[in-house]
């Protein structure tokens, strides 16, 4: 049985236990209708390109809300155990009580589930939900709105400011089978309000597991967004991860992903600038090994004038992996005064591996300043006989240098135990 | 400021200078597209047996592609049953001197500011003329036998040459490449031939002038250059065409053949009648170019300047085969009022310590969009290749478009690739210093542009850099200055 038939009867499932009458139910239906008509992408789409999902569509995957103890085990061991933050953890798509923690949130801030605050927070959830990822022409966001399992629902209100980061993990358990997993995470910081998301997905099980991840973020007037996207699902994984921030007026955001592991990633990055004087930083470092596919599509609408982006995406590869790097920034009619930066840089490891990348301009104001550029290319030669020339041994000096490669994207994460587990992550990766 | 919007008036109103019609009777085939108009031009054409079945091959996979929609921008649907697909010029006798030809094609030319003759006596350039579809006369030919260069029409060396014919055309953008080249394959008119032997240094610069006249008339052109081992050659293609209302399909091939240690130097400046200020009328130029280098330490060289049609959509590509070959690209393309331009090369390396470069400078003006679309793709054999890329656009006046797709795929660590591009508008601070010094802004304006564009105009032949600065100065006169 292919994933599709898989899907088309999960949904006929739901459907029947669902209640028509609620608005949400309604917006599934829709989504699915969007889905059904433009299936699954295939290389032939223009963001697609180097992309094939045909691998895992044609394969068996299970939407499931069993976990296991596997999972648990993964988690304690984890860094993420031991910080200090407010923690939701997902299995599978469904919320863990066990592992969970949340506790001492000011009155008015909502640090819970889309499952069970959708109704409680109707007001915000009408608003923002399905607001920013579209799911007309994307066929992955329909088909998680169609048939999402659960997600993390944060609100912060005006003028709050949540100091501990909020951490919201995934964790796939494909213990018993392969397993389908669709989080749908919604997040409103309202105005002069400041928040810090840590985005993390892990894996455990022999299995394959798929994860098709929708978020989308809402950050009003002056308000500020620290976001960091760790990827670590290991063993057989497949994740299609889908953020969409829409920005006020004199909001910043930083946002960082860190691709560590995972068989095919696929991350699309919309940032939408809906007022003046916005500040967005986008930075990203993949470090593949093995067959490791990594795909970033980025895109940022400059849609007012004034606004300033700074986008860099690093990547390390080895063996015979494979990333994919596709920027996109537009420049939108009258949005003059705009300053948009672009980098991608990679460093190729290994005879085998492949970059495609594609830093894309579309401009349609004259006033701008607007740079891309891309490089590809091996360890310098040079500074790495500098070294050795010093008496550091081969392995050393590479790490030196790689580390210093990597030292301009992790400048951007504010929390020393995610720096940690980058410099680790390159060491083991060497 | 308002100066400058007055400018960017002047600049938008422009007339185009070119157009006019020449009344010379034209044998035609009639409209449409079926396997009896592909019979009929080839037979026209005296064509051999496999070169029909060359046509009606690429015609039937012609009918099973769909057309593509990749494109960054917007055209109305082109009918192909409507286009007339052969006009000749109905006095077809063949030329051997200039004196020969009908005096009206000739003040055509003249009008075009390239008068054959004139040329011939100045400059030692030797002029491959198409008007629509036929050669009307080609000069110095006599010159180049000597030296065992070939340069005639299309048709002549189907029958001429046909084992060079049949041994290269087609073998650098197949029938099956994309649909406008299969659609090229099928009903192409005619086009130019050149073949440089071995060690020989083609001691002038050859040159062809395209112009579309009949109304309703696709031009399909198809051009072939192989340049033999240790060769060298300069080919220059100009294009102009008079005001039509009905936009006007020019869907050209052109495949050069470098081998080794073999150069091969193309230019082309191309005028077409972009439409009038609305959008209406006007040429769709979609137009697939591509060299290769098939031996060691051959260079093929592209340079372009496109400042007409309505559309234009084309990528003159290298195919880097032969170890050290080079392959370059430079580019002006400049756009005003609604023109679009969808343009850029390819550079593919397969050989080892292949180099490629690209220089692409796009300017928009009034309400026009132009893409820079590039590929630099390094395959796994490709030992250390280098490539480096630089596009930069302008932007004259807030109403355009500069859109900028690279894509670079990379399967080699050895390889050295690096993409860079800025966008702009032009300096208020370069007007002023100008104008501090006593120099106008429609001048200071056209000396920036100038300057902005100087890489790419170095590139071309003296004759041509001469010309392609007069077009840039007429095409944004006054837009900035």
């Amino acid at each position: 049985m292919s994933m599709l038939k898989n899907i088309q009867e999960d949904f006929k499932q739901y459907l029947s236990q669902a209640n028509e009458s609620d608005a949400f139910v309604q917006l599934r239906k829709q989504a699915f209708v969007e889905f059904e008509k433009l299936g699954f992408p295939t290389t032939k789409h223009e963001e697609w390109k180097y992309t094939n999902l045909k691998g895992i569509t044609e394969r068996d995957f299970l939407a499931t809300c069993e976990t296991h103890q596997s999972a648990k085990a993964v988690f304690n061991s984890s860094i993420y155990a031991s910080m200090q933050a407010h923690k939701l953890v997902f299995v599978n798509g469904t919320l863990s009580n066990e592992l969970s923690e949340v506790k001492d949130i000011e009155a008015g801030v909502l640090i819970g589930t889309l499952a069970k605050n959708r109704t409680s927070h109707e007001a915000i959830f009408k608003n923002h939900f399905g607001k920013y990822a579209k799911v007309e022409g994307e066929a992955m966001n329909a088909l998680n709105t169609a048939l999402l399992s659960d997600g993390a629902m944060i609100y912060v209100p005006t003028d709050h400011l949540v100091s501990k980061p909020i951490l919201i993990l995934n964790i796939a358990d494909a213990t018993q089978q392969n397993v389908l997993a669709q989080p749908r995470n919604l997040i409103v910081v309202e105005a002069n309000a400041s928040a810090t998301i840590v985005e993390v997905y892990l894996s455990t099980g022999a299995n394959a597991s798929f994860t098709n991840c929708v978020n989308e973020v809402y950050v009003g007037a002056n308000a500020h967004l620290e976001h960091y996207k760790i990827q670590q699902q290991v063993g057989e994984s497949y994740q299609n991860n889908y953020t969409q921030l829409f920005q006020e007026g004199n909001t910043t955001i930083n946002h960082v992903t860190l691709t560590l592991e995972g068989t095919m990633v696929r991350n699309n990055l919309h940032f939408y600038m809906n007022g003046e004087q916005c500040n967005s930083v986008l930075y990203g470092l993949y470090i593949t090994d093995h067959k490791q596919h990594v795909d970033n599509h980025t895109r940022v609408d400059h849609a007012k004038p004034n606004c300033f982006s700074d986008e860099k995406y690093k990547g390390v590869l080895k063996d015979q992996s494979t990333a994919v790097f596709n920027g996109k920034i537009l420049v939108h009619l009258d949005a003059q005064k705009t300053n948009a930066y672009q980098r991608n840089q990679n460093i190729l490891l290994s005879d085998e591996a492949t970059v495609n990348t594609k830093p894309q301009l579309e401009i349609f104001a004259d006033d701008v300043k607007c740079t891309h550029g891309a490089t590809i290319g091996q360890l310098d030669e040079e500074p790495l006989f500098y070294l050795r020339s010093r008496g550091i041994p081969e392995r050393e000096a590479k790490k030196i240098l790689l580390n210093a490669f990597a030292d301009d994207i992790a400048e951007k994460i504010k929390i020393p135990e995610l720096v940690a587990l980058l410099e680790q992550q390159i060491d083991a990766k060497l | 400021m308002a100066e400058e919007l007055d400018i960017i008036d002047q600049v938008v109103s422009q007339e185009y200078k070119y157009g006019f019609t020449t009344n010379i009777e034209m044998e035609t085939a009639p409209k449409g597209l079926n396997e009896d108009i592909v019979k009929f031009i080839s037979a026209k054409k005296k064509e051999p047996e496999w070169m029909l079945e060359y046509r009606l091959k690429a015609y039937r996979h012609w009918l099973t592609l769909p057309e593509p929609t990749w494109q960054n921008f917007q055209y109305p649907p082109v009918n192909y049953q409507d286009i007339i697909y052969y006009a000749a010029p109905k006095e077809k006798v063949k030329l051997n001197s200039l004196d020969e030809v009908d005096p009206e094609l000739l003040k055509t030319f003249e009008k075009l500011g390239i008068s054959l003759s004139e040329q011939k006596r100045l400059t030692g350039v030797a002029v491959d003329a198409v008007f629509d579809s036929v050669s009307i006369a080609t000069t110095f030919k006599d010159q180049l036998k000597e030296k065992g260069i070939i340069f005639c029409s299309m048709s002549e060396a189907v029958h001429e040459h046909p084992e060079l014919v049949k041994k290269y055309l087609s073998s650098v953008v197949p029938h099956t490449d994309n649909y406008f080249a299969a659609l090229n394959s099928a009903v192409f008119s005619d086009g130019s031939f050149v073949y440089i032997p071995k060690g020989v240094r083609c001691p002038m610069e050859l040159s062809t002038y395209f112009r579309i006249n009949a109304e309703n008339t696709g031009q399909f052109e198809r051009t072939l250059i192989v340049a033999d081992e240790g060769s060298y050659v300069s080919y220059l293609e100009g294009c102009t065409a008079p005001m039509r209302d009905e936009n006007q399909l020019h869907a050209a091939v052109v495949e050069l053949v470098a081998l080794e240690n073999a150069e091969i130097k193309y230019s082309t400046v191309q005028n077409w009648y972009p439409g009038d200020k609305d959008g209406n009328g006007g040429i769709y130029n979609f137009v697939t170019k591509r060299g290769i280098c098939l031996g060691n330490h051959s260079k093929i060289s592209w340079t372009q300047v496109e400042t007409g049609s309505a559309i234009t959509w084309k990528y003159p590509s290298c195919i880097l085969k032969g170890d050290y070959s080079v392959g370059e690209f430079f580019s002006v393309a400049v756009t005003n009022n609604m023109q679009q331009a969808d343009t850029g090369t390819k550079m593919i390396h397969l050989g080892k310590n292949t180099k490629s470069r690209i220089v692409s400078k796009g300017i928009s003006a009034g309400k026009s969009h132009n893409t820079y679309r590039g590929l630099v793709r390094v395959n796994k054999k490709a030992e250390k290749a280098r490539n480096y890329t630089q596009c930069d656009s302008m932007l004259i006046g807030d109403r355009c478009g500069a859109h900028t797709f690279p894509y670079i795929e990379v399967s080699n660590p050895t390889a050295m690739v690096e993409h860079e591009a800025s966008t702009s508008k032009i300096g208020e601070d370069q007007i002023f210093y100008c104008n501090q010094r006593g120099i106008g802004t429609e001048e200071a304006i056209s000396l920036i542009v100038n300057g902005f564009c100087r890489e790419v105009l170095n590139q071309l032949p003296m004759e041509f850099a001469v010309e392609a600065q007069k077009l840039l100065a007429v095409s944004l006169e006054g837009s900035v200055g």
